[in-house]
């Protein structure tokens, strides 16, 4: 016996400590080593002239090979670290990289396969994989944060610019009445007669009434933005056909020189909050007073019917713009027309409030045709 | 961007115009055995479908390219650019249906159709026999998906040394096929999804298919099937394992389309 102190090139390759294949051009397997037998589970004359090692492949690695892996070989004669999984007849995948290399051999050419076990690997890149996704997660995540932040940002420095009109409007607009009562304090103290002490006592309740109402119109803004809606309390049977006939014939009173009609159709019961209403009311004609042609009447048309009932407010005069409609009733805008600036610019902002405390809605209109018209309608159950 | 840059488009040779598309997983390199057998009588027009190869990787909108049409619009784009004459359309795999679909929307632009491992529908549906059970074609995208293409952003398997092919140490190593793992996820997509039976008997241009004798892609009963619905088809077989006659049997394969091209 002869003793070879190293083992002779079969049992080399026989044993090496990878998977070594070799095929033909067309993948038909002409040997292959006990380790990738080993591997596969299965017996070398299964696959030596039996089977081509693109059946080793699972069904994506099959066409893997042949859209990609083939044509590579013909061009480059060789592709290596590839990625692959392996499975023979029943038994388990497994995931392994692979060289390839095209070699001509006695005038023919044959591919010689290195093939490597990539359990590992393969975990790795799952879980790198997992991470990515994870990442991309994360990161889309963050984008929506953003997002939601600036968005915050930008509502809360709304609000602070609201806050702060706000506190200009209403100073500018209690200083008025204010100043009014300073004046006819003195002109009383200065001791006049009685027609004239008769004026200024009236000037000076006037005054007080107006502030009374701004601040009445601030606490229902107050109500309705940060408290959660207007309080409204319903009668179960309310007449608004005979609340608002009223409250026009009192506002007729206030504004004298314009002319206030009321029509009404159908019937006037509804579960509502009466006095709300009126104010609802008293806020339209306010505005159509302020912002209409005051040579032309006013008519507010009262209709109920059908589990509805509806206030329409119309005036003739120059049409509201559309920009100026779209955000009509959002708080404290006013008309551009000069001298408009009456009120804070809460009436229709409170007339919308009424009408959502209602169930219902108000919405404007406006032409020049048609002049202006707002409804406002209240469910009536 | 012009339509040539945006495909890549090489014109070699003289002659009547012969254009070579390739199909899913490689780029006009797949060509290069093949194409230089007809440089000599045709100008050979060789393009990189939109998100393969040097095409513009930013023209790639999903939406133009979620069926083949997009494809097929490109091609006519390139056609118009190049020549004016009828081209013969050389179309590999996917490209044989892209090929299709281009000459019934501008037909004028072509002679011929030479259809090399085509498959109008990779999924079995009753009769008709694609080689793929739904579950495959799924099993092969997730494998795609999870494997091949999920974590390298430029996938291209390595190359290793070739003692015997001097030539290739010239050649811009490790440049074939060069992938974006998202585009051929889409790409790998579109292609086995899509189903093009119902266009074959529209077809009025002369075409040749190339039939592998062994093909996993394209198997044989589908290029029967060719032959039945197109109106005016050849079926050449071709002796050859696999799905790319034009790289591992350029011979057979030229032989076959010079004498399709000889009697049109």
């Amino acid at each position: 016996m002869h003793d070879d102190p190293l083992p002779g090139h079969e049992q080399l390759y026989d044993a090496a400590p990878c998977g070594l294949l070799l095929a033909g051009a067309d993948g038909a397997v002409l040997d292959v080593n006990s380790t990738l037998c080993g591997w596969l589970r299965c017996r070398k004359q299964e696959l030596v002239g039996q089977a081509r090692f693109s059946d080793l492949l699972t069904v994506g690695g099959r066409i893997f090979w042949q859209t990609h892996l083939q044509p590579l070989l013909r061009m480059q004669a060789s592709v290596a670290e590839v990625k692959l999984e392996l499975r023979w007849g029943e038994g388990a995948v497994l995931p392994v990289m692979v060289n390839v290399a095209e070699r001509a051999w006695q005038g023919q050419l044959l591919l010689h396969v290195a093939v490597f076990v990539a359990e590992e690997r393969h975990r790795y890149e799952r879980e790198l994989l997992l991470q990515r996704e994870r990442a991309e997660d994360l990161a889309a995540q963050h984008a929506r944060d953003q997002q939601a932040l600036e968005q915050a940002q930008a509502q809360a420095l709304d609000r602070a610019k609201f806050a702060e009109q706000l506190v200009g409007i209403v100073s500018h607009d209690i200083r008025n009445p204010l100043s009014v009562i300073q004046m006819s304090a003195a002109l009383l103290e200065r001791g006049v007669g009685a027609e004239q002490q008769k004026a200024a006592v009236a000037r000076i309740t006037r005054a007080v009434q107006r502030t009374q109402h701004l601040i009445g119109d601030l606490l229902d803004f107050t109500q309705a933005r940060v408290g959660g809606g207007l309080g409204i309390r319903k009668q179960a049977e309310a007449d608004l056909h005979q609340a608002v006939a009223e409250a026009v014939a009192e506002l007729a009173v206030g504004f004298p020189g314009c002319e206030l009609r009321h029509e009404r159709a159908g019937s006037g019961s509804c579960s509502a909050d009466a006095e709300r209403i009126v104010q609802a009311v008293g806020n339209l004609v306010a505005n159509a007073v302020n912002h209409g042609d005051r040579q032309q009447p006013i008519t507010v048309r009262t209709e109920g019917g059908e589990g509805v009932f509806r206030i329409c407010v119309h005036n003739a005069g120059a049409p509201i713009p559309p920009q100026v409609l779209a955000t009509l009733f959002e708080p404290m805008v006013r008309g551009s027309a000069p001298g408009a600036a009456k009120g804070v610019g809460l009436g229709l902002y409170i007339v919308r409030a009424i009408a959502r405390a209602h169930g219902g809605e108000v919405s404007a209109s406006s032409s020049a045709q048609d002049g202006t018209r707002f409804r406002m309608e209240l469910p009536c159950g | 961007m012009s339509v040539l840059q945006r495909n890549n488009v090489h014109v070699h040779g003289k002659g009547p115009p012969m254009v070579f598309v390739h199909g899913f997983g490689c780029d006009q390199n797949m060509w290069r055995l093949l194409a230089p057998h007809f440089a000599e009588t045709h100008s050979c027009i060789l393009l990189d479908l939109v998100g393969s190869g040097r095409s513009d990787l930013a023209a790639y909108d999903r939406a133009r390219y979620a069926s083949l049409q997009g494809y097929a619009d490109d091609l006519c784009e390139v056609l118009a650019a190049v020549t004016s004459a009828p081209a013969i359309c050389v179309g590999h795999s996917v490209s044989a249906m892209i090929g299709m679909l281009a000459n019934l929307q501008c037909p004028d632009q072509f002679a011929a159709q030479v259809m090399v491992g085509p498959s109008p529908c990779y999924i079995n549906d009753g009769d008709y026999v694609g080689g793929f059970t739904r579950t495959d074609i799924e099993a092969l995208l997730q494998t795609m998906e999870a494997n091949y293409l999920g974590w390298s952003s430029n996938m291209a398997p390595a190359i290793m040394g070739a003692p015997e092919r001097p030539e290739l140490a010239a050649e811009l190593t490790n440049s074939f096929c060069r992938t974006d793992p998202e585009i051929a996820r889409h790409f790998a997509r579109v292609t086995f999804l899509s189903d093009h039976r119902a266009e074959l008997p529209g077809l009025r241009a002369p075409t040749l298919v190339l039939q592998c004798s062994d093909d996993l892609i394209a198997p044989r009963a589908v290029g029967e099937y060719l032959r039945q619905h197109i109106p005016n088809c050849t079926l050449r077989g071709i002796e050859n394992v696999g799905h790319c006659p034009h790289l591992s049997a350029p011979s057979a394969s030229a032989a076959a389309m010079e004498q399709f091209i000889a009697g049109l």
